[in-house]
């Protein structure tokens, strides 16, 4: 070589797919790098063109490695002369630039803070949206099936409720189904038995309704409450809530892991479970707008708006269930509820009978 | 570049981690910001230059570890792993049945993705010029993962130092770096003894666990409110039940995993000659976990460069190498590193070994 080779950095060099090591140096002449081992002159170890070398990005400061076609390796954690001799020949790490710690950095503490809650107000809620327009109604069909079997299998048996009083209730539910968005064709009233849920009523969001037996033996002769709970139930189905809900976890739960690579396991846990008591919050906005229907509902179809308020009562006093809402409830405190149910009752003109 | 030893010296080489809080912060803070503004893309090679900072930073012998995984073979990787979650969740809500067989099938090539991902991670891995290699078949998976597994489980936890010893001796027995070897023979009696105090602490957790389980089980019962979708609730009494468990549970875990740890790595020789070397304290090591998790809290995770550099360096300045005369030349097995390694894409998360 000749006297004009340039001297970039001094480090370590290893022979060919062997962990040995020796003080080297590596030149350069033009496009060309070669290592020359320290104190000797011999011929150059490696020589190679820039283009069959694999020079490893930067991070940091850790050793740099200049891998040769011949698999022997320089290492070095000269840093800043690998990068001033390859800023000349070839472009250097963007990145790099960006991590290196600076005030700058202040500011992408910012912009992520900034993207996290942009994500989370508008984004995610978006893309709900989005999903629930798109979904298909026959994946609903079959989702709702799907769940109805497995509870059919695991919890409900058949309903023990006289004919008599199952065409009742059905005679009421259609009165309200009748003067819901969807009509009455879209929604589907079946009677369990409700096993180890007891008292209860669910909505599938194909517009597949359950009511338990013990539901209606709470309600016992007030007819009105039943269809107040089954209105709420219609509430549900109408603004898509438990579509929603799936589709709004999926997508906090996504959001998370993109990015737990970097905020580490412990952080994941904790996010993801306060993602969880996001949603709970969500899933009590979801009843008050479901309590609210019930009210519009009853009041198109003439009967007491303040039924679905009667029926937490009666749980409420069944029960013993306490009223205050707690952190961790999907459903908002009873006498609060009740609150609500009567201001709205009242605000859309009916003060009940 | 070795001082020159008179007869069969043993010498221990301690692990150093260079690595400071300051530097990593930028990192982790641009990886995060890219990923967003990518939609997601970038978390791949965001995982790239993460390890690379933590590899590089790890020396041993004055030389650091490098980490060769490319953020294409992790984004093809984690594209399979998302693409069958969301298959697999999809096909779960229309048909719970297809479901079970899918998760079935996932079980059954669980062994099998083990073992690939070791692998994968052994050969991205390389100290000194020369990779690591992983050797291990499927069926040795298979006894490891799912004969461990199962007696661990099906013995209550009472076999489970049996099964921590399978599943080392399948990692250790079958990594290689270069031409030589691993091998380690943990004894069942010193783990039995690290497994005690973890033992005593899940039985604690487990009462405790029992315990609010019955009182949310009674409760749930009385509470019943009625409207919302019961799974719901049912959900949220093995919740309020189980967080107080699992928090004890998680610290019998990590004394157990941190004692294991150092048995396995005391008892593992590498090249016939030269043993690994692990002392890391099981309380201080705790306190640290701890400490890092209320401090990233309270400071909205921006503390959490700081918490990771401070866990890892316990962790590299208590683990090491008891050199027995010299450090050998290693040579690689040259078949292995270059065409293996672009084979290689399947990545999957959660199976990483450290060193």
């Amino acid at each position: 070589m000749a006297s004009d080779d340039t001297r970039i950095a001094i480090g370590r060099w290893h022979p060919p797919g062997s962990s040995r090591s020796e003080p080297a140096i590596l030149l350069a002449q033009g496009k060309t790098l070669f290592v020359r081992l320290e104190n000797q002159s011999g011929d150059p170890v490696s020589v190679n063109d820039l283009t069959r070398v694999d020079i490893s990005t930067r991070v940091s400061r850790i050793p740099r490695r200049i891998a040769f076609a011949d698999q022997s390796l320089f290492e070095t954690e000269d840093n800043d002369a690998i990068d001033l001799w390859l800023k000349r020949h070839r472009r250097t790490g963007v990145v790099h630039e960006l991590e290196r710690f600076h005030p700058r950095l202040a500011a992408m503490v910012m912009a992520v803070a900034l993207l996290a809650v942009l994500i989370y107000r508008f984004a995610v809620p978006a893309l709900v949206e989005i999903a629930v327009v798109v979904t298909p109604p026959a994946v609903t069909q079959w989702m709702a099936s799907g769940t109805l079997i497995s509870l059919d299998k695991a919890v409900f048996s058949e309903t023990k409720l006289p004919q008599a009083r199952q065409d009742e209730i059905r005679a009421a539910f259609a009165d309200i189904a009748r003067v819901s968005v969807r009509g009455p064709d879209a929604y589907n009233l079946n009677f369990r038995a409700g096993g180890a849920i007891g008292p209860n009523a669910f909505a599938l969001p194909d517009g597949t309704l359950v009511v338990t037996d013990e539901l209606v033996e709470l309600a016992e002769n007030d007819l009105d409450m039943i269809a107040g709970v089954l209105a709420h139930e219609i509430g549900h189905v109408e603004r898509e809530h438990s579509l929603r809900q799936l589709y709004r976890a999926a997508g906090t739960a996504g959001l998370i892991m993109l990015i737990a690579g970097d905020v580490g396991s412990a952080g994941e846990d904790i996010l993801t479970n306060g993602a969880a008591l996001m949603s709970l919050s969500y899933s009590r906005d979801a009843e008050s707008e479901a309590d609210r229907i019930s009210v519009e509902l009853m009041t198109k179809a003439g009967r007491d708006p303040r039924a679905i308020g009667r029926f937490f009562e009666k749980i409420e006093q069944k029960l013993g269930m306490k009223g205050d809402s707690s952190f961790l409830s999907t459903h908002p405190g009873t006498a609060e509820r009740r609150k609500a149910i009567d201001d709205y009752a009242a605000s859309i003109g009916t003060d009940g009978r | 570049m070795q001082e020159a030893v008179f007869g069969r010296a043993s010498s221990l080489k301690r692990g150093e981690f260079r690595g400071s809080a300051g530097e990593y912060f930028g990192i982790w803070i641009v990886n995060i910001l890219l990923t967003i503004i990518t939609l997601g893309i970038y978390s791949a090679w965001a995982k790239v230059r993460r390890n690379r900072y933590f590899y590089g930073n790890t020396v041993v012998d004055g030389h650091s570890f490098d980490y060769h995984a490319r953020g294409l073979q992790i984004l093809v990787g984690r594209g399979i792993v998302f693409g069958y979650i969301v298959v697999y969740n999809i096909i779960l809500s229309i048909s719970p049945i297809a479901g079970g067989v899918l998760a079935l099938l996932m079980l059954v090539l669980l062994p099998w993705i083990v073992m690939r991902s070791l692998r994968f991670n052994a050969r991205v891995t390389s100290y000194r010029n020369i990779r690591f290699d992983f050797v291990g078949k499927t069926w040795g998976a298979v006894v490891a993962i799912i004969f461990g597994g199962l007696v661990s489980v099906f013995s209550l936890g009472i076999l489970a130092p049996f099964a921590s010893r399978w599943l080392y001796g399948y990692i250790f027995n079958n990594l290689r770096y270069g031409d030589r070897a691993f091998q380690t023979d943990p004894k069942i009696g010193a783990l039995y003894r690290v497994w005690l105090p973890a033992f005593l602490l899940m039985v604690v957790g487990v009462a405790i666990g029992a315990f609010l389980g019955m009182m949310a089980y009674y409760g749930f019962e009385g509470v019943d409110e009625s409207m919302a979708e019961p799974e719901v609730q049912i959900i949220l009494a093995i919740y309020g039940a189980l967080i107080p468990a699992f928090v004890v549970w998680a610290v019998a875990a990590i004394f157990y995993r941190v004692g294991v740890r150092n048995v396995v790595m005391n008892a593992t020789i590498f090249d016939n000659r030269h043993r690994l070397f692990s002392d890391i304290g099981r309380l201080r090591y705790f306190w640290i976990v701890l400490s890092n998790i209320l401090v990233s809290i309270v400071t909205f995770g921006l503390m959490r460069p700081w918490a990771a550099v401070r866990e890892h360096r316990y962790v590299i300045t208590h683990s090491g190498i008891i050199v027995d005369g010299e450090l050998g030349d290693v040579v690689a097995s040259i078949q292995n590193s270059g065409s293996a390694i672009t084979a290689e894409y399947l990545d999957l998360e959660g199976f990483d070994f450290g060193f």
